[in-house]
């Protein structure tokens, strides 16, 4: 009778993610004839705010860089520093690292452990999802977490994604940032990376939805991390240094690539 | 019974979901994905697997690029406000350098292709503007979302930024230059990326 029910609860929370993902594809795909009114009237503002901002031809006032589209960066002296210590730390040690790994494991393996990374990390998308008041987002992070801990056996298989049951990836960073907070400065972290003031509280608060941190020896949790981050690298070289290759200041390009991603992040 | 009935609807949500048409696909996205199509099928020939044939290869995507990139919006939206102070000459010279670094990034991005999937998820125009929404879904679990923005010339769309994962191309190195132009000159950004290029 139990399960009956569970299964029951299952079925429904499934049914409920995938009328919001059908939903959610049909707006993506409208046709612009079939735009209403409204949603064309507010295309058309984008547009020519988008054309005021770049039409540099008839430009005098300053548009850009005082429209808040780029982060503060008081500490940038200190972030340099920084940018250099991670720099070396990932060409001198994570990489080497990352790419023994990789020679080792097959990359299938790989993806099952970042699989795994990413279904336990359920508790912080789910609170943040009901923190921004995305009770759908919740939901389906429950049937996706629900089904991966299950027939994905423990989370090594996403069968969520699979089956168009989509993450919805909340953080404590995005939610601060949701309810009015801003991103107030840059921080770059030796050893974590790019960051700002309320992403780095957001970061802290979300350890403690992070199971990892709840493991009793005191040395799992480190040792987790480290094959997380290590396995994120392996299915990952690459990216750095092509950033690098395309960047004329190669810090600034970083700090706008995170500033800008997170930006988006926040917006959906 | 009960159960049997939400079995069969949640089977109903699921062709629902994987079953749609894309009917929409407009102009816009058939220059996208024609221009797409094209570079795939260069970068997946085996005639120019070849590493001696690298160079071929390269001018190959580079002219298909070169149909559905403007160089010249994209750098006159990537140094702002900074354009009209150049002259024509130096408008010319900016294009040409800062075009080739954004061949060559491009470039190196799809002759790391392995067979992704790409697909068209969105489009919306806007009299002479449009957005054309593309999922890149590779074999490591993960989706790319790149919008192509565009803007219509000469009865021929043409795109003039790509935005990776939130991250807009011209945005970025807006940033980078204006930093660059604010610590030193044009002619220290025009070194810069002179030495980049040679690179």
């Amino acid at each position: 009778m139990k399960r009956t029910g569970l299964v029951f609860v299952i079925a429904i929370l499934c049914f409920v993610g995938f009328e919001d993902t059908s939903s959610g594809q049909s707006t993506a795909t409208y046709a612009p004839e079939n735009l209403s009114g409204a949603r064309r009237v507010e295309l058309a503002s984008i547009q020519v705010a988008s054309l005021k901002e770049a039409s540099a031809d008839e430009e005098e006032a300053e548009p850009i860089e005082s429209s808040g589209e780029t982060v503060p960066d008081p500490l940038e002296p200190l972030n340099r520093a920084f940018f250099e210590f991670n720099d070396k730390l990932y060409f001198w040690v994570l990489k080497p690292v990352a790419t023994g790994y990789k020679t080792v494991v097959p990359e299938e393996a790989r993806v099952c452990v970042r699989n795994f990374f990413n279904n336990l990390a359920f508790p912080v998308r789910f609170v943040n999802n009901l923190l921004q008041g995305k009770f759908f987002g919740a939901l389906e992070e429950t049937c996706g977490f629900l089904v991966n801990s299950t027939l994905g056996l423990g989370g090594l298989a996403d069968i969520a994604t699979a089956v168009d049951i989509k993450r919805h990836d909340e953080d404590l960073g995005q939610t601060l940032a949701v309810h009015g907070a801003g991103p107030a400065f840059y921080i770059n972290w030796p050893f974590l990376g790019p960051s700002t003031l309320r992403d780095t509280i957001g970061t802290a608060g979300d350890m403690f939805l992070d199971p990892l941190t709840y493991l009793g020896n005191y040395w799992y949790a480190p040792g987790f991390r480290g094959l997380n981050v290590v396995n994120e690298t392996s299915l990952k070289i690459g990216d750095y240094e092509s950033l690098k290759k395309a960047a004329l200041d190669p810090y600034v390009a970083l700090r706008d690539a995170y500033y800008q991603n997170r930006l988006s992040k926040i917006k959906e | 019974m009960r159960r049997k009935g939400w079995i069969g609807l949640t089977f109903l949500a699921l062709w629902a979901v994987c079953g749609f048409d894309p009917v929409w696909a407009g102009v816009p996205t058939e220059k996208v994905k024609e221009t797409t199509d094209k570079i795939l099928a260069i970068v997946s020939d085996p005639a120019l697997k070849d590493p001696a044939k690298e160079a071929q290869r390269r001018e190959r995507i580079r002219k298909t690029v070169d149909e559905l990139c403007d160089w010249e919006e994209m750098s006159r939206r990537s140094l702002g406000r900074h354009w009209a102070k150049r002259n024509e000459q130096e408008k010319k010279e900016f294009v040409h350098l800062f075009g080739q670094l954004l061949e060559r990034t491009y470039i190196d991005k799809v002759e790391g292709y392995s067979g992704e999937k790409v697909d068209y998820v969105g489009e919306r125009v806007d009299g002479e503007y449009a957005e054309v929404d593309v999922k890149i879904v590779t074999k490591k679990n993960t989706e790319i979302p790149v919008v192509y923005k565009m803007r219509a010339r000469d009865q021929k769309w043409w795109v003039y930024d790509m935005v990776i994962e939130g991250v807009s191309l011209v945005n970025n190195y807006r940033t980078q230059f204006s930093d660059i132009l604010a610590k030193s000159s044009f002619e220290g950004l025009m070194k810069k990326l002179k030495e980049k290029t040679a690179e």
